[in-house]
């Protein structure tokens, strides 16, 4: 067994994941290899020692008065947006947002009639130059349809 | 109610608005979930308020928990959504403790310690208390999410499918996680064990 594969089954070692003949094959390349006798030995160590930290309890009374905070308000994400300054700032970012795509739809629609008439001109079915017909669509009573 | 309920048949309690049974799990799972949240923000004080909201969000989303998934897989992502949360609003006011948001709470809230029986020379105490340190210090220097991977394994013992699930990854990206976790590992306590 290389140095490399042993190293690669450090952590199945450690969560009891080798089978016995796997296992057994570890310990024989670890006993005959300083090198990753050592890593080992730091890689599980440092594993194990974490269990020193015992950890908290929780202090006396904690379930009750865990129960006595059901009923407090909610904070959620509604009480933040709700508040007027968010609220007027997303009005005013709605009516933008609308004005935006208003003027763009207009000028889609406009651009989708110049090409229209375009087509037109090149059929020959108007006898002007598209120069001079390509904004007629944006004078008062310019459309010809 | 006996003691032998299991952890399901409680929350199927608790989604009827019964909060015998809340008091039941709460009393089962919060050393598991103080711990948890202790281990990932260092604050004892904040850890029980944080663990105080964890059951207060479990007995709220009762209605949606499905019986199907196992109640403390479901436990640990409420907790885990609370830390990270915690870490956002930190990062957004990282001057501003959790305590100065709270209504002033009774003085017996803190977290305990537990009291080491076993130690009675000092100096090895010293020792001994600076070791528990750098381990916290260790665990919590971990970046997300290789910080709860090695909590739930370590000190929860959850299999590499829980832990995955919980993360919402892979369990072969759930072991990648541990592994890195445990190489940092070995660097920061080099010289401690
Ligand atoms: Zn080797």
């Amino acid at each position: 067994m290389s140095c490399q594969t042993v190293r690669e089954q450090f952590d199945h070692r450690l969560d009891g994941r080798l089978s016995g003949h796997e296992q057994a094959a570890f310990e024989v390349h670890l006993a005959g290899c300083a090198d990753c006798r050592r890593e080992w030995e730091a890689y599980a160590s440092a594993w194990q020692v974490l269990a020193r930290d015992e950890g908290i309890e929780p202090s006396f009374g904690f379930a009750e008065r865990t129960l006595r905070r059901l009923n407090e308000p909610r904070v959620d994400i509604r009480q933040w947006w709700w508040r007027p300054s968010i609220r007027w700032a997303t009005l005013a970012t709605t009516v933008v947002a609308l004005a935006v795509t208003a003027r763009v739809g207009h000028e889609r629609m406009l651009n989708k009639r110049h090409a229209e008439l375009y087509a037109r001109v090149q059929q020959g079915e108007y006898l002007e130059d598209y120069d001079v017909i390509a904004n007629l669509d944006q004078l008062k009573g310019g459309n010809h349809e | 109610m006996t003691s032998s309920d299991s952890d399901v048949a409680l929350m199927l309690r608790v989604r009827e608005g019964d909060t015998d049974a809340l008091r039941e799990l709460i009393e089962r799972h919060q050393r598991t979930v103080i711990n948890t949240i202790h281990r990932a923000i260092g604050d004892a004080s904040e850890a029980e308020d944080l663990t105080q909201r964890v059951f207060v969000q479990v007995y709220r989303s009762a209605k949606r928990y499905k019986p199907t998934a196992k109640f403390t897989t479901w436990l640990f992502t409420i907790t885990r959504n609370t830390i990270l949360n915690e870490h956002r609003r930190r990062s957004r006011h990282p001057s501003e403790s959790l305590d100065a948001l709270q209504e002033p709470r009774d003085s017996e809230s803190a977290g305990w310690q537990l009291p080491d029986t076993t130690m009675r020379d000092p100096a090895q105490e010293a020792v001994e208390r600076e070791l528990r340190e750098r381990i916290k210090e260790a665990v919590r220097e971990l970046p997300e999410p290789q910080r709860t991977a090695v909590i739930l394994c370590r000190y929860e013992g959850l299999s590499y499918e829980e832990i995955a699930e919980v993360l919402g990854c892979s369990v072969s990206a759930t072991k990648s996680l541990l592994h890195r976790a445990r190489l940092a590992l070995k660097d920061k306590l080099r010289g401690y064990c």
